[in-house]
């Protein structure tokens, strides 16, 4: 059923046909082309969408087609064609990362400053006003610091005139809705593919019958995607797929496939997992489950669904044992133990998991939503067969990846093989349930954890058993993370992979890392507690690394540490703490990434397959090169996120800014060095005039791969001492994924107060204050943003954040943003960060990555806040009004 | 093409579900839980007016979107617990597209509700999988089958005002029947499939009420609420005159808490006479395995809606 609706989009009007099912967003998106209009959450949470219906601010995924009839429309679009205030302010307070959200909030705060002007001419609205105003706006990213900013600086007038400059390179595309993700592609002649799901958490399919699909009107391919075992191991696993004219007649296709599947037991949950008698996820000798780090997982045994233990990061754990249980037998109260409990937390960039796939011949390009283009195409070029030359995959701008997005996912491959069995482009994007249910997901876990702590000298032994739970993944490390921040005579690692049939857990931003953080940061917490020392004086008393003991000085002089109360001592309604917790990261980088660094038509360039998810890579490679001439990022053109530029790294691990910083100074400098021979033959001057010569210089491109650290005396190779494990994790690393260890740690000291409302159990994180040691920073405004994302999503993940299960379907219920929480701009702490920059002058550029160290201890610090404030320990998360509650009343 | 209809005779014909704003119904129809095509209410005649009587009261029109509720001043000043309990719900977005039929009628959070791969009783099922799965958002008046706590915030507010609302060609109906008790797990309203709620028909505005509206979440904003409450009050100097007392997250429909009503009215508005009043709040409770939390969460409610209620100086005025 569909009618005609006469509607003014951005003051153009138009006749469309709608069908009365549709809403407003598939309309701009699918049939106007106006795709600076996102579609998130497809409920009305998310803002995404948020359009201007007669000029007030509605949530297009909600607005009936039909409800456009007479009514006048403004997208993203529609604020131009000059750059409107909040747009400006924008792009100058770096209010957005991966961009996938901004245009929704540019809507709604164009809407706000235009009403608020009216009403108070330039007074300066309180944050307070702004969040109310944007409540209806979601960021995954955590974006909120700059956005706060950006408004309130706008309403005052700050932004009526000026330029459009700003740290973010291409921001100027986000804002006005230009920038062009992986779902916004459209070909002539592209069908709309969907997946067809298992409803059974295990079971054998017996058969697929795609006929009764292939025979719908409308209808280009239908197509199998199940491996050669022919099982599914979790609801949702991928069975089929069919592409069709358009997603609701794909989605009734996909109705009349007929699927005969054989149910087998399931195991939901670890629990269930470990029980006597338990299905098995997998069985005989060829187990290959997914992994949820970041690399190949360690060797280890199985006992029916536990994998482990995995211990070679133990020192001496005979003798730690033995400590802890002597301990424990005289009753030591420095002897600190307990059983901590994490949840899963979902990624859910905002830009789901889509690819559009176009055959050109034997060609195939690819637009994709990935943090690895050039992995990523080896991937599609293997898993294929074809020559790697013939895949092309881009990647121009990635809505948010998190870690989520680092290799060949089932959309991608569903896109290719309906496009190559449809003769047509395709497009298969996640819908939000999907997204959340499947997309990915940081693994729960449970961490039993024993600390011995001493008056006066370091820690004296550490019992770790880490039992984690990624689904049908195995990759749990955290035990093995607790090796490397307080050094002790004796340490018991033992990390157990409990799989089960929950759909795979994938690296989540410091894979494992803030989990061990949850529990071992909350246990010297608790140390320091039974010490009566201050938690900081413990730590500096037991953490070496020169950067965290600079932070540690930092923090101790932070009037924010200083008027901390005193803990348990508060009996109020409203009761405040603040909390204390450190993290450790690695270095790494990635093997066999070159950078090309040139001249072209008299722009200097950098080109190589990076691509940005929001993390700002491409201002680092400006700022970068630019150095080298003395000139403004902006005087440089790069090129990313394709696979055809010559090899970049993934955007995961902490490695892009690591690896790409130095070969871009190395093919800088080789071309800074041509053009000075070039400049020595046309006139001979002193002093030179980069920009001049540039623009007069003939095409020239220099090549570099990674050149090596310099020697590194008095920095810690990371692994040293580890003896045999470390060794071989090291190669094993290098040679199955490529990447490289580096001398040094990453450190970083969060503090957070919090203001805990113990009549309605509600936790508000106050103020925080991020230390981060990844020595000097290439582009500081966006390092910075980062660490604001990286305290909010550590907010999300101590407070809100659990996925909701039902464990005896092995359904994910919490399918969506409204049942997932991930922070508001309500929610948002006032955020310090402060930057240590040294301790990397090994490193050409002498700095290293940092997304990853920005968020890890945050929970746990959040955690040291409520114990603070309320003398009650959290050792479950997230902290939840009911879990608080009832912690209190104890 | 069937055109949206123009007269409520028209719309009364027609098979299909009703769609006012569509905030709700969209969510539904993307997730495949929906159980028709949409009958538009957008072009039936004067659904979106507020009309006042000479008595004083409003008549508000189903249509009228939340957000003029309250933003509109007349009413906003008339009844500020409606009007606070508008301001607070959702989202602006949602709130400007939303209506106040719609947010009466709309279909509840429940997750096994909203999963298209799962049967309950609201969906013509045989029993409630989420009374012996995941309710962590359950209901903790346990009151019948379905163990959902009811969505509609206005409702709850409209209970707390003694409202009634008017049905297309029947008689306007006290809100409280609009719900029903609870036992009646299939259903979020008692109105049948060809029946539209046209009216809010609201009583005369009382003076010096004062009002407040709160509720428990986790996080600060935009949040659907673990517990809510809406409190009337009028003051005879220290002396609580008159008290209506309204939750809403707690129970299969929004519940009148009438024991708390009489031990606030006609006492002096001390602590302890708020406190005992709060405490009574969770008299005929009866929690579920994951949600005895709730019962202390709607004690600390009421409590801060009632402390705000007292603190209220009138509309535009900011009370906390």
């Amino acid at each position: 059923m569909s009618e005609t609706v006469r509607v003014s989009v951005n003051g153009e009007p138009h006749e469309i046909e709608v069908r009365k099912e549709e809403s407003a967003v598939e309309v701009l998106r699918d049939r106007l082309g106006l795709t600076g209009t996102k579609l998130v959450c497809g409920e009305g949470v998310c803002g995404a969408c948020t359009v201007l219906l007669d000029g007030v601010p509605v949530t297009s995924c909600l607005l009936p087609a039909t409800a456009l009839e007479g009514r006048a429309l403004t997208t993203v679009e529609g604020l131009g064609p000059d750059l409107h205030p909040v747009q400006r302010a924008f792009i100058a307070h770096d209010a957005l990362q991966c961009g996938y959200c901004t245009p929704g909030f540019l809507v709604e705060a164009v809407a706000f400053h235009d009403r608020w002007r009216r009403q108070h001419g330039t007074d300066e609205p309180t944050r307070e006003d702004v969040a109310q105003a944007l409540a209806g706006h979601l960021c995954r990213c955590g974006a909120y610091v700059g956005i706060l900013a950006a408004v309130r600086d706008a309403c005052a007038g700050r932004f009526d005139s000026g330029d459009s400059s700003g740290p973010r390179l291409e921001a100027r595309e986000k804002v006005t809705g230009e920038a062009v993700y992986a779902a916004d592609v459209r070909h002539e002649g592209q069908l709309e593919g969907v997946i067809l799901r298992s409803p059974h958490p295990h079971a054998r399919v017996i058969f697929v019958d795609l006929e009764p699909a292939r025979a719908l009107a409308g209808i280009g391919a239908a197509i199998e995607l199940l491996g050669k075992e022919r099982v599914v191991r979790y609801v949702g696993q991928e069975v089929a797929a069919v592409a069709a004219t358009d997603r609701h007649t794909a989605e009734r296709a996909l109705a009349l496939v007929k699927v005969r599947y054989e149910p087998l037991p399931a195991s939901i949950g670890a629990g269930a997992a470990q029980r006597e008698g338990a299905a098995a996820v997998y069985s005989g000798f060829r187990r290959r489950p997914p992994s949820s780090g970041e690399g190949p997982p360690a060797p280890a045994r199985w006992h029916g669904n536990v994998r482990g233990p995995v211990g070679a990061f133990s020192h001496r754990a005979r003798r730690a044992r033995r400590l802890v249980a002597e301990a424990r037998e005289r009753g030591d109260p420095l002897l600190v133990e307990g059983t901590w409990r994490t949840a899963a937390q979902v990624h859910t960039a905002f830009e789901p998991h889509a690819c559009t796939a176009r055959w050109d011949g034997e060609r195939l390009h690819v637009h994709g939503s990935t943090q690895a283009v050039g992995r990523v195409a080896k991937q599609i070029a293997e898993h294929f067969e074809m020559e790697d030359e013939l895949v092309h995959l881009v990647a121009e701008h990635v809505g948010g990846g998190f870690g989520a997005k680092q290799n060949l996912s089932p959309e991608t491959v569903a896109a290719i093989e309906l496009a190559r069995a449809a003769r047509a482009p395709v497009r298969v994007a996640l819908d939000r349930g999907e997204e959340i249910s499947l997309a990915g997901y940081r693994p729960s876990a449970e961490i039993e954890l024993a600390l011995l702590a001493s008056h006066s000298d370091g820690l004296r032994a550490l019992q770790v058993r880490a039992y984690g739970d990624a689904g049908v993944s195995v990759g749990s490390s955290i035990a093995a993370l607790c090796r490397m921040v307080y050094p002790a005579p004796a340490k018991d690692l033992q990390d157990f992979d409990i799989v089960n049939h929950m759909p795979p857990g994938l690296p989540f931003r410091g894979p494992n890392a803030p989990l061990a953080c949850w529990a071992l940061e909350q246990a010297v917490d608790e140390a320091a507690h039974r010490l009566g020392e201050d938690p900081i004086a413990l730590r500096r008393r037991w953490d070496p690394l020169p950067q965290r003991q600079r932070l540690y000085a930092w923090v101790q002089s932070h009037p924010l540490w200083h008027d901390r109360p005193r803990s348990g001592s508060q009996q109020g309604r409203f009761r405040r703490g603040v909390g204390v917790a450190a993290a450790n990261w690695l270095y790494l980088y990635q093997l066999g990434c070159e950078v090309e660094v040139g001249v072209e038509h008299g722009r200097l360039f950098v080109a190589t397959g990076v691509q940005d998810i929001g993390t700002g890579i491409r201002s680092v490679l400006a700022s970068t090169a630019a150095d080298v001439f003395d000139l403004e990022p902006a005087a440089v053109e790069v090129r990313i996120g394709d696979s055809r530029l010559v090899s970049g790294p993934a955007s995961g691990g902490s490695m892009a800014t690591a690896t790409l910083v130095p070969i871009t100074l190395a093919a800088a400098t080789e071309v800074r060095r041509r053009l000075v021979a070039h400049m020595a033959e046309a006139k001979a001057s002193d002093n030179v005039d980069w920009a001049e010569l540039i623009a007069s210089a003939p095409d020239l491109t220099a090549r570099a791969d990674r050149p090596d650290d310099d020697a590194a005396p008095g920095v810690g190779r990371p692994l040293a001492g580890t003896g045999l494990a470390g060794r071989l994790t090291e190669r094993m690393v290098r040679r199955r994924s490529k990447v490289g260890i580096g001398h040094g740690y990453t450190g970083a000291v969060h503090v957070s107060e919090v203001e805990v409302d113990t009549l309605l159990g509600r936790i508000r994180v106050l103020r925080a204050a991020a230390g981060i040691g990844a020595g000097r920073v290439a582009a500081p405004e966006l390092a910075r943003s980062q660490a604001y994302g990286g305290v909010i999503q550590g907010v999300g993940y101590a407070l809100y954040e659990q996925r909701q299960d039902d464990s005896r379907r092995g359904i994910v219920l919490s399918a969506g943003l409204e049942d997932y929480r991930i922070p508001g701009i309500g929610d948002t702490p006032e955020i310090e960060v402060h930057f240590d920059e040294e301790g990397f002058e090994h490193v050409p550029g002498r700095g290293v990555g940092l997304g990853e160290i920005s968020t890890m201890a945050v929970a746990a610090s959040i955690g040291n806040a409520v114990h603070n404030a309320t003398g009650w320990r959290p050792y479950e998360l997230p902290i939840r009004p009911d879990r608080l509650l009832e912690g209190i009343r104890a | 093409m069937t055109p949206a209809p123009s007269t409520i005779e028209e719309a009364r014909q027609a098979s299909g579900e009703y769609r006012a704003g569509g905030t709700d119904f969209q969510q539904r129809l993307r997730s495949g839980v929906s159980s028709g095509p949409p009958i538009d209410l957008g072009r039936l005649p004067d659904l979106d007016r507020v009309e006042w009587n000479e008595r004083g009261a409003a008549r508000i029109g189903a249509m009228v979107p939340i957000a003029t509720l309250a933003s509109d001043t007349r009413l906003a000043t008339a009844y500020p617990g409606l009007a606070q309990a508008a301001g607070a719900l959702a989202t602006p977005q949602i709130r400007a597209a939303g209506t106040l039929g719609g947010n009466l009628l709309q279909r509840n959070r429940c997750w096994y509700y909203r999963h298209p791969a799962l049967s309950c009783l609201k969906k013509g099922g045989e029993d409630c999988p989420a009374r012996s799965g995941n309710h962590l958002l359950g209901v903790c008046f346990d009151l019948g089958p379905c163990v959902a706590p009811h969505p509609s915030t206005l409702g709850m507010a409209l209970l707390a005002y003694g409202a009634e609302v008017g049905v297309a060609a029947g008689a306007d109906l006290p809100v409280a029947g609009l719900y029903g008790d609870g036992t009646d797990g299939r259903h979020d309203h008692q109105l049948g499939e060809h029946e539209i709620l046209t009216a809010v028909q609201m009583p005369p505005a009382l003076e010096h009420e004062r009002a407040a509206y709160s509720r428990a979440t986790s996080r600060a904003l935009a949040e659907w609420p673990l517990v809510e409450a809406v409190v009337r009050l009028i003051m005879s100097g220290e002396t609580i005159e008159f008290a209506a007392v309204a939750v809403g997250g707690v129970a299969p429909v929004p519940l009148r808490l009438e024991q708390v009503e009489q031990a606030l009215t006609g006492r002096p508005a001390s602590g302890e006479v708020l406190a005992r009043a709060a405490s009574l709040s969770t008299s005929g409770a009866s929690s579920l395995p994951m949600t005895r939390y709730k019962l202390e969460l709607l004690s600390g409610t009421l409590c801060e809606t009632l402390e705000r209620a007292l603190r209220w100086r009138g509309a535009g005025r900011d009370s906390r």
